[in-house]
C-alpha cells in the first residue's frame, strides 16, 4: 500500500506532536506515526491504585505565570491546544538541600525576580548587590536572545546592531556559568544557590554554557513555572486533540521500519507492515542515533553526520522513584514542591559521583500536593524522585540482578530523602513504582535508557549547536525535533524544536513548489 | 543598556574568546569517527528492556499436565530467550479462535528462576462460561506454537511498600501466583514470609499440594492453610478464608494481604477484609473484572477506525467492546481484560458506553478527552472508535 502526504511525523513525544499539531494547523496533509498505545513519550502518567502519577515533569517553564513572557503558551495557543489544559502556577523554585554534613546546607528559594534575590540576600547577607547585577546580564542575554529568534527576514544591518547593542552576549557566549560567576566576584554560597538547578540539565556549572543556564534561571525565576493539572499526559492529548481537529490523522501501535531516503533526500517512510508512506518533509521525534543506525540505510547517512553523533556525549540517563502516600503531605511534613537533594554544593563532584549505581546521591523530587491538593485523594500524597545518571553503569547490571539493584537504589534515594528533609515517608507508601534507565529504554527506544539527549558540555553547549545548525544542515527533507537537537532536552525546548522543525518544513516545502 | 558594558576576563580576551568558538566547535565534530555509532538496541540497557519486555514472545507447548481433571497445566520453551519476570506476574496469550482474535491472561506460576531456563507454565481451569479456557483445554497439544506477549502485573512483592510478611489468600486456580512466589522465595529470589490461605471447595480440588506440602515442610518462610468450603476433612480448615481464618494464622505483627481468585471470593472478602482493621496498602487484590449485570441484550453498531481505514461491526450490550473487537477478528493490543493495564486505550469518537462502577481506571485527562479502555466498557449506543 502507498499513501502520499505532504509531511510524516516519526513519533509522538513532545517534539513530534508539536511538530504535528502545527503542520496540521498550517493546512499541510500529516501522518503522525506513533509505536505505543498512546502520545507523549515522556510527557506522560501512569495509574497505581488511587494515584494517577506524573512520568516525567517536575515544573514546566514557557508558559511565564509571572511576567506573562509565555513562548510556549504563544504555540499551545496558535496550534489550538491551549484551552484543553488546565495549568496551576508555582511560587517556589526550589529548596537546595546537601547531605554532607560537613557543608550541610537548607535553602528555600521563591520564585520571582525580587523575591528570589531577597531571599538570597537573607542566606547571604551583602549578597543582593552583586545578584542584581548576575539577573542584569540574564536579562540582557534574554534580549539579545529574543532579537535573534525573531529575526524573519535578515538585513546585513542586523550584524550592526548586534555588535553595537548586544555586547554581554557576545562577550560571554563562550564562557561557562563558573567563569562568569566567579567574574562577578560571587560568593560560594551564592553560586551554589544560583547553581542549584544544574541537575535539570545535567552538566556541571564549571563546563555548562552560560547563556545556556542564564536562559534557565531566566524562565524559571524571572517568568515563572507552571504545572499541568492533568499531569503532562493532558499535554501530550491536547496537542493530539488539536492535531486531528485540524485534520491530521495519528496511528498509534505502528512503527517506522525505515526512512526512505533517495537521492540524497527524505522521501518518506516504510511502515511495520510494509505500508509506503510518500511525504514531501519527514519530521523525525526519534533520536539521531536510530534514526542513523536503525531507520536510515548506512550508504545514506552522510559522513558529517556520523562524526557529528559519535563526537557527541549521550545525556544522563534517568531513574525515578514514584511513592503514593497514605497520609497528607501536611501530615508527613512535606512542605516543598521541588526538593534538590545533593551529596554535596560541588556539582562537579556530584556529577563525577553519579556515574556509578554505588556513589549517584544526586535527586529531584516533587511533592505534587504542593502544587494542587487534589491531585490525589484525601489524606494521600504524591511525591517522586528522580535521578540522574552520567555515564551508562546500567549497562553492566544483567536481568537476573535487575530487580534488586533497582530497589536498592530507590530505597537509598528514599533513605537519603527522610536524612535530608527529617521527614519519614517508608511507612506509608501505599504505591510505589520505579523507573531506570530500562525503563525508559523500553517506552522510548532511548539508547542506554538516557532522558538528557546529548550532554550540554564545553564542546557540545546550545549556542554552538544552535551556530552550527545554521551554518550546516543534514539530510535534506529530514528535520530532528525533540530532545537531541539545537535546544538541548527538556519538555520546553522539545516543544520549541518540534514547532521548529515543522517551521522549517514548511519552508522546505515551499522551495520545493519553486 | 544603557548601563556599562560587562566583561568577564576584559573586553579583547572576551571577544577572541567567543569567536573560537566556531573553530572549537568544527574541530569536535571532525575530530570524530565517521562511522555508524552504537546501534541502540545495542546499549546493555536496551538489551536488557529488550528481554524484560519483549514485544512478542513464540512459543511452544513443551509439557502438558493433567491436574486431575479439573486443570491442566502448560509447559512453554522458547528457541529464544523468554523474559523474566516477578512472581505475581501474568502472560497474556493471543489466540484466533475462528474468526475471533482474543487475548487472554494467565497467572506465571512457574518461578522467575525458571524464566531464565527458558521455561514458563501456566494453569488453566475449566470454568462455566469460560470460551479461551475451554479452547485451550480441548485444543492446545504439545509441540503447538503460541504466541504471547512479555509478563505484566503489579501484584507483586516490593518490600519499599508491603510487610516483610505475606498473607496471600488464594481461589481455586488464584493459587498460581502464590506457587510463583512460593517456589520464588525458596529459590531465595524473593525476601519475603508467604502465609498461603488456599480455599478450595473439596479436598480434591486442591491444586498442587504435594508440592505446596512439600515447599512448607522444607522452608520456614512458607506456611500453606487449606480452607474446604464444601467438605469436612481431617487436617483441613473449613468454610471460607475469612477474617476468622486470617487472624488465626497470620504472622505477629505487620503483614501485607494479597488476593488471587474468583469473583466471589473478592465479593466475600469485601465485608471479610474490613474486619482486619488494616490500611489500605497492606491490602492488594490481583486485578478482577466483576463484569455487569445482565439484562436484555441489545444490539449496537461499532465503527471502528484504524488506521485511517474505518470497519464496522456488531456490538452486544452485554458484552465489552473489547469483546465486539476479538469476535469480529479485530486485533487489539489488550492484556489485563480488567480496565487497569491501559493497554487497549482507545478514543471514543462519539457514542455512550457503560463502565462498572470501580473499574474506571483511566488517566483523568483520558475521561476529558474521551479516551476509554474498551476492556471494561459496555455499549450503550451505536459507537464510532479510533483503535489506532
Amino acid at each position: 500500500m502507498v499513501k502520499n502526504y505532504d509531511a510524516v511525523v516519526i513519533g509522538a513525544g513532545n517534539g513530534g506532536l508539536v511538530a504535528a499539531a502545527r503542520l496540521a494547523k498550517e493546512g499541510k496533509k500529516t501522518l503522525l506515526i506513533e509505536r505505543h498505545n498512546l502520545p507523549g513519550g515522556f510527557a506522560t502518567s501512569f495509574v497505581r491504585g488511587r494515584f494517577e502519577f506524573e512520568a516525567s515533569l517536575h515544573e514546566l517553564c514557557g508558559i511565564g505565570s509571572i511576567t506573562g513572557k509565555s513562548p510556549l503558551l504563544k504555540i499551545f495557543q496558535e496550534v489550538g491546544a491551549a484551552d484543553k489544559i488546565e495549568w496551576v502556577s508555582l511560587d517556589e523554585a526550589f529548596r537546595l538541600i546537601t547531605l554532607d554534613e560537613k557543608e550541610k546546607c537548607d535553602y528555600s528559594m521563591p520564585l520571582g525576580k525580587e523575591a528570589f534575590i531577597a531571599k538570597l540576600e537573607e542566606y547571604d547577607p551583602g549578597s543582593a548587590t552583586v545578584v542584581k547585577k548576575i539577573f542584569e546580564l540574564i536579562e540582557s542575554i534574554e534580549k539579545t536572545l529574543d532579537f535573534v529568534s525573531n529575526i524573519e527576514d535578515f538585513k546585513p544591518s542586523m550584524i550592526k546592531e548586534i555588535f553595537s547593542e548586544h555586547t554581554d552576549f557576545l562577550k560571554v557566549a563562550n564562557y561557562s556559568v563558573d567563569e562568569v560567576l566567579k567574574s562577578f566576584g560571587a560568593s560560594k554560597k551564592t553560586r551554589d544557590i544560583l547553581n542549584g538547578y544544574w541537575c535539570y540539565l545535567g552538566q556541571p556549572t564549571d563546563e555548562l554554557n552560560v547563556i545556556h543556564y542564564f536562559t534557565m534561571l531566566h524562565s524559571y525565576i524571572i517568568d515563572g513555572a507552571v504545572i499541568p493539572k492533568g499531569r503532562s499526559h493532558q499535554i501530550s492529548t491536547a496537542l493530539l486533540e488539536a492535531f486531528t481537529e485540524n485534520g491530521g490523522e495519528a496511528w498509534f501501535n505502528t512503527s517506522v521500519k525505515k526512512i526512505n531516503i533517495e537521492n540524497g533526500a527524505a522521501t518518506g517512510v516504510m511502515l511495520d507492515d510494509g505500508t509506503q508512506i510518500n511525504a514531501k518533509a519527514v519530521i523525525c521525534n526519534a533520536s539521531p542515533y536510530n534514526a542513523y543506525t536503525k531507520l536510515i540505510d548506512e550508504k545514506a547517512v552522510p559522513e558529517k553526520l556520523k562524526k557529528e553523533v559519535n563526537a557527541k556525549t549521550l545525556g544522563a540517563k534517568g531513574f525515578a522513584v514514584f511513592l503514593g502516600l497514605n497520609r497528607s503531605a501536611e501530615e508527613l511534613g512535606l512542605d516543598n514542591h521541588t526538593y534538590f537533594i545533593y551529596p554535596t554544593n560541588d556539582n562537579r563532584k556530584c556529577y563525577e559521583l553519579s556515574k556509578h549505581i554505588e556513589t549517584n546521591d544526586v535527586q529531584a523530587t516533587v511533592c505534587l500536593n504542593k502544587a494542587f491538593d487534589d491531585c490525589s485523594p484525601e489524606g494521600t500524597s504524591i511525591l517522586y524522585m528522580t535521578s540522574i545518571f552520567a555515564g551508562d553503569d546500567w549497562s553492566k547490571i544483567s536481568v537476573k540482578d535487575y530487580h534488586k539493584t533497582k530497589i536498592a537504589f530507590a530505597k537509598k534515594m528514599i533513605d537519603n530523602f527522610e536524612k535530608a528533609t527529617g521527614v519519614l515517608i517508608k511507612d506509608y507508601i501505599e504505591e510505589i513504582e520505579i523507573s531506570t534507565p530500562m525503563t525508559y529504554a523500553r517506552y522510548t527506544d532511548a539508547p542506554a535508557g538516557t532522558i538528557y539527549g546529548y550532554e550540554a558540555s564545553k564542546e557540545d553547549g546550545i549556542v554552538k549547536r544552535i551556530v552550527f545548525d545554521m551554518i550546516d544542515k543534514g539530510i535534506p527533507g529530514l528535520y530532528f525535533a525533540g530532545g537531541y537537537t539545537t535546544r538541548h532536552m527538556g519538555y520546553s525546548p522539545s516543544y520549541t524544536t518540534g514547532d521548529m522543525a515543522a517551521k522549517n518544513a514548511i519552508l522546505g516545502m515551499a522551495k520545493e513548489v519553486k | 543598556m544603557s548601563k556599562k558594558k560587562f566583561s568577564v576576563n576584559g573586553s579583547f580576551k572576551d571577544s577572541v574568546n567567543t569567536v573560537k568558538f566556531l573553530t572549537e566547535r568544527k574541530q569536535f565534530i571532525n575530530n570524530a569517527p565517521a562511522v555508524l555509532p552504537t546501534r541502540t538496541d545495542d546499549f546493555g540497557v536496551n538489551k536488557v528492556a529488550a528481554s524484560l519486555h519483549p514485544k512478542v514472545q513464540n512459543l511452544v507447548i513443551s509439557r502438558i499436565e493433567e491436574h486431575s481433571n479439573i486443570a491442566k497445566s502448560y509447559y512453554f520453551k522458547s528457541t529464544a530467550p523468554i523474559a523474566y519476570f516477578k512472581a505475581g506476574q501474568y502472560l497474556t496469550f493471543r489466540l484466533e479462535i475462528g474468526n475471533s482474535v482474543v487475548t487472554r491472561s494467565y497467572s506465571i506460576a512457574s518461578s522467575p528462576a525458571s524464566a531464565l531456563n527458558g521455561e514458563y507454565q501456566i494453569t488453566v481451569k475449566r470454568i462455566s462460561d469460560g470460551f479461551v479456557s475451554d479452547y485451550i483445554l480441548d485444543n492446545w497439544s504439545v509441540g503447538d506454537a503460541v504466541v504471547a506477549y512479555a509478563p505484566e502485573g503489579n501484584m507483586t512483592y516490593n518490600p519499599l511498600r508491603d510487610a516483610e510478611n505475606i498473607v496471600a489468600i488464594a481461589g481455586g486456580s488464584g493459587i498460581t501466583p502464590f506457587l510463583s512466589l512460593a517456589r520464588a522465595i525458596d529459590q531465595g529470589d524473593e525476601d519475603c514470609s508467604l502465609t498461603l490461605l488456599y480455599g478450595c471447595r473439596t479436598s480434591e480440588e486442591i491444586l498442587f499440594k504435594s508440592e505446596l506440602d512439600m515447599l512448607s515442610e522444607k522452608n520456614e518462610k512458607i506456611k500453606v492453610v487449606y480452607v474446604l468450603s464444601h467438605s469436612e476433612e481431617k487436617g483441613y480448615e473449613k468454610g471460607f478464608v475469612g477474617a476468622d481464618v486470617i487472624k488465626k494464622y497470620a504472622p505477629e505483627g505487620d503483614y501485607s494481604v494479597f488476593v488471587c481468585g474468583p469473583g466471589g471470593l473478592y465479593k466475600f472478602l469485601e465485608t471479610e477484609l474490613p474486619k482486619l482493621e488494616k490500611e489500605r496498602k497492606y491490602i492488594r487484590f490481583e486485578v478482577f473484572s466483576s463484569g455487569k449485570k445482565k439484562e436484555e441484550s441489545k444490539e449496537y453498531s461499532i465503527t471502528v477506525i484504524n488506521r485511517g481505514t474505518e470497519s464496522v461491526i456488531k456490538a452486544d450490550s452485554n458484552e465489552t467492546v473489547l469483546c465486539a473487537f476479538e469476535r469480529a477478528g479485530i486485533y487489539v493490543p489488550a492484556r489485563c481484560h480488567t480496565g487497569e493495564c491501559g493497554f487497549c486505550r482507545s478514543k471514543l469518537v462519539s457514542g455512550m458506553v457503560y463502565i462498572p462502577e470501580g473499574e474506571d481506571k483511566r488517566r483523568v485527562a483520558d475521561m476529558q478527552f474521551n479516551f476509554i479502555h474498551p476492556c471494561c466498557c459496555f455499549p450503550e449506543s451505536d459507537l464510532v472508535i479510533r483503535i489506532n
